[in-house]
């Protein structure tokens, strides 16, 4: 039986922290803007021309782009609040958490949930902005978008601890994150599709929950997608599980050794 | 027969074949003050990690408040209350608030807990910064913070690993102050460690000299400087010859109970009564021809047991320069 009392509580830390860190806020919600204004503006000028409509599956590039930004600022947020599981060993938190009596599993999936929760504030925030830039959404696909946000947020906070949970310093933090997390938002086709990519590129975008979860977002609010969306879910939501259970797994194995 | 908290049998913790804790076995009563004290290296971490369930022994077993560390170790969680070496509070968050998060996952009910935390902040003397956030804190302030969280949830034992490693004296001062009145006010079983021999003298029923991963001698403070002697005598000779010179003519003589040398030309006795010895080192030197520059004597205290066991020094007293800037070192790199 999961354990409720542990996985409200160490979801309450992570949003008290979340909220604390005021630029952590602005700065993850000012990204994404800057992303659509700068990236998507600039670019959508360019593809005016009915070649590029084609190229966007009939879409205006700011259409294409917003739901993408909506699931890249989804998964940037919760992987980095996933491997801030680096900073709890840095400054000894890990400790008092590893030595409370209570199931590892549980403070896990609190901690995954709080960070899912604090992410997906900005996805509202960045839903808003983008309903607002990009007028030919629909507004219907909207909260079932945000819904599979939260599926892409639970599995990219677990990747984000699994893998915090296996490093010994930060020394690697900031590597990590650009050889992790840049690639991935490139390969999900999130800002350009990824049919014409080089075969290995398309390998990796196939292997990358995000390329599902963007897919379906895009369905969802545009109408077209590459993919079956059944396809995209049943995928979406068999990874998130297998990417909490991995975390969990991690986690227990977890010690100050 | 008091109730017996922690027992330990035969603890081992080997790290890549070298043996950071070595057959290490005692036994803590119920409401007693137990201390590990040794130097930096000595194992006393290890040990504490060991019996927190944070580390799994390479051999032997040990049990609190009746529960295996090997088998019941979410009992021995529920059991004890833990401050350690390295400050673990969330930074980011307020003393109220890492308070809260810690009572709320040991289960205390809502209503209690907030009683408590009120209490215990009180206690500590931390009422007045409930609302601020941690990294505002000092060292001391911190460390308090930190006390008072591991007895929110009424720990049958506390564990203290170096409870004022790096303060300064005044800090240091209060914190004995508060185990003290613990220890008056509520019987709290408490095991600790630390490297300072007043801190030991000072807060322990009872003492066990690590070094080298094995525990050399348990005893109360008074027991064990009543084991070495009545009085130490420190002589300072000439150089490290007359020295030599020196030991081996009242060895020889059986004037000393024994004998050490913390540095090369000082030779530190122990004695029966220093009145008689004294008299009888100066005829001794004069008799050799050896110039002695220096004599003092005092009753013996925990670093002339270590002494006196070990052949060197315990580290310095509490509240040494060395120790502070190192701490403070420390924290700074890792704030940054
Ligand atoms: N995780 C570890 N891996 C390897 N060696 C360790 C580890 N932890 C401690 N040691 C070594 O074990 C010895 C005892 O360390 P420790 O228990 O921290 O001593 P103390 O707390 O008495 O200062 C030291 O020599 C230390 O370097
Ligand atoms: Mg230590």
């Amino acid at each position: 039986m999961l354990d409720f009392n542990t996985v409200y509580i160490m979801a309450y830390r992570q949003i008290k922290r979340f909220f604390r860190a005021r630029s952590r806020v602005i700065g993850s919600i000012l990204n994404p803007v800057m992303w659509l204004i700068f990236f998507g503006l600039g670019w959508s000028s360019l593809f005016k021309a009915p070649m590029a409509k084609i190229m966007f599956y009939g879409l205006d590039y700011m259409s294409y782009l917003a739901p993408g930004v909506l699931m890249m600022t989804i998964f940037m947020s919760s992987f980095i609040g996933g491997v801030t599981v680096i900073w709890d060993k840095e400054f000894g938190y890990l400790k008092e958490v590893l030595v409370a009596p209570v199931s590892r599993t549980a403070s896990i999936i609190g901690r995954a949930l709080g960070e899912t929760l604090t992410a997906m504030l900005q996805g509202v925030a960045i839903l808003i902005a983008v309903l607002l830039i990009a007028p030919l959404l629909n507004p219907l696909g909207a909260p079932l978008a945000l819904a599979v946000g939260l599926l892409v947020a639970l599995s990219f906070t677990s990747m984000g601890i699994t893998i915090a949970s296996r490093m010994k310093s930060m020394e690697g933090f900031h590597m990590l994150v650009n050889l992790i997390m840049l690639p991935l938002v490139f390969l999900s086709g999130a800002i350009y599709p990824i049919d014409n990519m080089p075969l290995w590129m398309k390998g990796i975008a196939y292997v990358n929950p995000l390329t599902y979860g963007v897919d379906l977002a895009r369905w969802l609010l545009t109408g077209v997608s590459q993919m079956d969306p059944v396809f995209d879910l049943t995928l979406l939501l068999v990874l998130t599980a297998v990417m909490i259970a991995i975390a969990s797994y991690a986690f227990n194995k977890a010690t100050i050794e | 027969m008091p109730r017996e908290v922690v027992v330990a049998e035969g603890l081992t913790k080997v790290f890549d074949g070298f043996k950071a804790v070595d057959e290490v076995s005692f036994r803590v009563v119920e409401g007693e003050v137990f201390g590990f004290l040794g130097p930096n290296g000595a194992g006393k971490t290890t040990t504490i990690n060991m019996l927190i369930t944070l580390m799994k022994p390479t051999k032997g077993e040990a049990w609190i408040n009746g529960y295996s560390v090997l088998k019941e170790p979410d009992k021995v969680r529920r059991s004890i209350g833990v401050v350690f070496q390295d400050s673990t509070v969330d930074r980011e968050l307020t003393g109220w608030e890492n308070m809260w998060i810690h009572g709320v996952t040991y289960k205390v009910p809502r209503d209690v807990l907030k009683r408590k935390i009120v209490d215990l902040l009180g206690f500590v003397e931390l009422d007045k910064y409930a609302k601020t956030q941690v990294r505002n804190y000092s060292g001391g302030m911190v460390r308090r913070l930190e006390i008072a969280r591991a007895l929110l949830h009424e720990p049958e034992v506390l564990f203290l690993d170096e409870p004022t490693l790096g303060l300064d004296p005044q800090t240091r001062a209060k914190i004995w102050e508060y185990i003290l009145e613990l220890k008056r006010r509520t019987g709290m079983t408490i095991f600790l460690t630390t490297h300072y021999m007043d801190e030991a003298e000072r807060l322990c029923d009872r003492v066990a000299i690590i070094d080298h991963g094995k525990i050399l001698v348990v005893g109360s403070p008074e027991e064990l400087k009543r084991m070495i002697g009545r009085d130490v005598v420190y002589v300072k000779a000439f150089d490290e010859r007359s020295a030599k010179m020196l030991i081996g003519e009242v060895a020889r003589r059986g004037l000393a109970l024994s004998y050490a040398s913390p540095s090369s030309n000082v030779v530190s006795f122990t004695v029966e009564d220093a009145h008689s010895f004294i008299p009888e080192v100066f005829e001794v030197s004069s008799r050799l021809g050896v110039h002695i520059l220096e004599v003092k004597y005092s009753k013996p205290t925990l670093n002339d047991v270590f002494l006196h066991l070990t052949g060197r020094e315990l580290r310095d007293e509490s509240g040494s320069w060395m120790d502070f800037m190192r701490a403070r070192m420390r924290r700074g790199f890792r704030r940054g």
